[in-house]
């Protein structure tokens, strides 16, 4: 008995040692990549995003070739889903243990910059270093606050026009050399919409649509600007949705609903009926090119968005660079040279489905050969941002849902933009209400 | 026997009455201690996850904590509560919420109790255990893998419902429409959650004695009136017990609404949990996010409680 029990416990101390030699040499590996990082006295920058689709990867490389290129600093890049990202950015901000470097959206860049931890970015550019000249003037003033900037922009993605160009030519929309004709304005659209509408068999549900609402947000928000409205009055004191010229835009979208032009957004998946070749026209952002791009039985072209209002518009969106406030020596200026390095090498970037900020880039054989991006491109001067608010999460709610009501049939869109305004305002009055009773506070003091 | 006589012959002669006394209660403590220590691992989790939370979220349902104001936290009594009784999009979550548990409780109850009734007519207990296996498994499963399964599921356009549906000539807007993304999410949540329900009414229906039903059926009862009086009767307390676990799932359902639809088409399935969160982590209004959650936790424990004393009545 006894000999079987020391041969039993023998054989467990073996096999915790045999457990122990992988984990402890597993640990001295992870402690000497650690140390050998130290010794050669490379500068480690943290650097976060959202990149995990294939924007991931093209992104991934371009770190790669930096790290290549400058081995005293070693970047470390960290991924993870948008959602989650900036709850844990912010969350991280606040509690002074944010990345050195991290990516931020042009409308999202309000509120976490009230967290407080966001550098200005002001000794980035000028001479020796970024030409500020290069961005264009409205996407350099959406990261502007008070005269001093807070981040280099990247990139900036937009709403466009993708159409199928195999039912323009079947349904006759096509120019003096048969290549199809994307329309530019309101009456081409309206008359290509009828077109590339067919109901072959006659049961009221069409084989292929000439339009579909994709993402209700940007294509509402883009009529509305088109339209000249508004999301907010100019000094953010109220919210100006129910304006006639919103309520105008929004009350055209509904009619093409209405008069089976297009889709209710109950009865179509409207992307994916555009992947499958049932859909004319779409509007979507620039970052769908990918996607459209492995589907190989689909023509598909790109082009600005038609004018159906009064005056283009189109919504768009900015990756941006930020740097954490509190960088300092060696960190700051290799926070610096990436953040230079990137935006220097932003065509590479452009090749995933996105569009350069700086304006020498663009002018490059290269970014002309990109066609679906340079078409885009064109629309660069008039591109709308969404307002930039602290309370983006809030009002984009109401937002949304009043755009929903409207398409669905559900209410008029005087009354739901009215519903929406009232509910906005008082989440701005709540804020307001905050910074007042500072105000007084610091006052008092 | 030789060792105990003993121990008796060694005991002092002059222990005194209130030295044993003594001594019992040291061994008690020690006894209690061991329990203690035996608990201890389990009891700071305990208060370390749950009572401290809890507390801490009382605590901050009083304040006005909010992550992007410029403001530093600040006491503001009742306010959060106030806030959310005039908020309209609370009353939106909490319908939602309600309309979510008073459809998905009841059906719940009467297909677990076929199931497990249907389940106990197995006569062959290796078939039986097959059975139950099969309608435990969904449950094991977790919500985001099942959520996004019956996403595609539901999907309108190629999803395998309208697929099967097709011949038929009918298209649902499983997801489209408010109302159906209701009955949708009811309808997934009923497959996810049937096992655990069916598999306690199985317990409950192995420990009703046989006497009571032979003898119900020697008085000339057929099968209907000795289920109707002799089981449920007798399967009240675990019925109960089920009713109340669900109904407290049912006001906490969160995974299903936010994989499968978000809360949406026009927030008809936004329920008050996905409010709760998105308040506390998308607005960073920590504070109002608490008062929301402790106004779900008071409402949880009077509709169980209101549960008990209604079923408990005969």
């Amino acid at each position: 008995m006894k000999g079987t029990h020391r041969l039993v416990s023998t054989i467990r101390q073996r096999r915790l040692v045999g457990l122990a030699v992988p984990v402890l040499a597993a640990l001295a590996l992870l402690v000497g990549c650690d140390r050998s990082g130290a010794d050669d006295g490379a500068v480690t920058l943290r650097f976060w995003n959202g990149f995990t689709g294939p924007d991931g990867r093209t992104m991934l490389a371009m770190v790669q070739r930096f790290n290549r290129e400058n081995p005293d600093i070693r970047v470390v890049m960290q991924r993870m889903d948008w959602g989650t990202y900036y709850n844990k950015l912010f969350v991280a901000g606040i509690d002074g243990r944010a990345p050195e470097v991290f990516v931020v959206h042009t409308d999202t860049l309000a509120r976490l910059m009230r967290g407080r931890f966001v550098r200005a970015v002001d000794d980035l550019v000028g001479p020796g270093g970024i030409d500020a000249g290069d961005f264009d003037a409205n996407v350099w003033q959406a990261v502007a606050r008070d005269g001093r900037h807070y981040a280099i922009p990247l990139d900036i993605h937009m709403l466009g026009m993708y159409y199928n160009r195999k039912l323009f030519r079947e349904a006759g929309i096509v120019d003096a050399h048969g290549e199809p004709r994307p329309p530019t304005n309101r009456e081409e659209f309206l008359d290509a919409l009828r077109k590339l509408r067919r109901d072959e068999d006659g049961d009221g549900r069409p084989e292929t649509w000439g339009f579909v609402f994709t993402w209700l947000r940007t294509n509402a928000f883009s009529v509305m600007r088109q339209h000249g409205g508004r999301v907010f009055d100019e000094g953010y004191t109220h919210a100006a949705l129910d304006t006639p010229q919103n309520v105008a835009a929004l009350s055209f979208c509904e009619s093409l609903v209405r008069e089976g032009l297009a889709p209710s957004p109950e009865d179509l998946n409207a992307w994916i009926g555009f992947l499958q070749g049932r859909v004319g026209i779409a509007f979507e952002g620039i970052y769908m090119l990918p996607e459209l791009q492995k589907q190989d039985d689909l023509d598909f072209g790109a082009a600005p968005l038609p004018v159906l209002g009064d005056q283009p518009a189109a919504w768009a969106q900015s990756h941006n660079l930020c740097l954490r406030a509190d960088l300092e020596g060696r960190q700051l200026d290799a926070a610096k040279r990436f953040v230079r390095f990137l935006s220097d090498n932003s065509l590479d970037w452009a090749q995933g489905g996105q569009i350069p900020v700086r304006k020498s880039l663009r002018d490059t054989e290269r970014f002309r050969r990109m066609t679906a991006q340079h078409a885009f491109a064109q629309q660069i001067p008039y591109a709308c941002y969404l307002p930039q608010v602290p309370f983006a999460f809030e009002y984009l709610t109401e937002f949304d849902l009043a755009v929903e009501r409207v398409l669905r049939g559900r209410m008029s869109a005087q009354a739901a933009l009215e519903e929406a305004t009232a509910r906005i305002d008082r989440v701005i009055q709540r804020y307001a209400q905050q910074t007042n009773d500072l105000a007084r506070a610091e006052v008092a003091r | 026997m030789i060792s105990r006589a003993a121990t008796v012959a060694t005991l002092p002669a002059t222990e005194t009455p209130s030295a044993i006394r003594a001594r019992t209660r040291h061994r008690r403590f020690l006894g209690r201690l061991g329990g203690y220590v035996f608990v201890l691992p389990y009891l700071t989790l305990f208060v370390v996850f749950l009572i401290f939370p809890l507390f801490y979220g009382l605590w901050l349902s009083g304040m006005r904590y909010e992550l992007v104001s410029p403001q530093p936290p600040r006491f503001i009594g009742a306010g959060n509560y106030l806030e959310a009784l005039r908020d309209p999009a609370f009353w939106n979550a909490l319908g939602a919420t309600v309309l979510f548990v008073v459809a998905v409780v009841p059906v719940t109850l009467v297909l677990a109790l076929a199931l497990a009734a249907g389940l106990e007519a197995v006569i062959s207990s290796r078939r039986q255990s097959f059975y139950r296996l099969c309608i435990f498994l969904p449950t094991m499963i977790t919500i985001s893998v099942g959520g996004l399964v019956w996403r595609w599921f539901f999907n309108g356009e190629f999803g395998l419902f309208n697929a099967l549906l097709e011949p038929l000539g009918v298209k649902v807007p499983w997801l489209t429409s408010p109302g159906w993304a209701m009955a949708s999410i009811v309808l997934m949540t009923l497959w996810w959650t049937l096992g655990t329900p069916t598999v306690i009414l199985v317990a409950g229906l192995k420990q009703i004695p046989r006497s009571y039903l032979e003898a119900a059926a020697v008085d000339g009862a057929g099968a209907v009136r000795r289920f109707f009086w002799v089981t449920l009767p007798l399967l009240r307390p675990v019925l109960l017990f089920v009713a109340v676990i669900q109904v407290i799932g049912g006001f906490q359902v969160f995974g299903q609404t936010f994989i499968i639809t978000r809360g949406g088409p026009e927030q008809a399935t936004r329920v008050l949990m996905q409010y709760i969160y998105e308040t506390s982590f998308n607005m960073y209004r920590l504070g109002y996010g608490a008062a929301m959650s402790w106004l779900l936790f008071v409402i949880i424990v009077v509709v169980s409680l209101a549960q008990v004393r209604l079923l408990r009545q005969r």
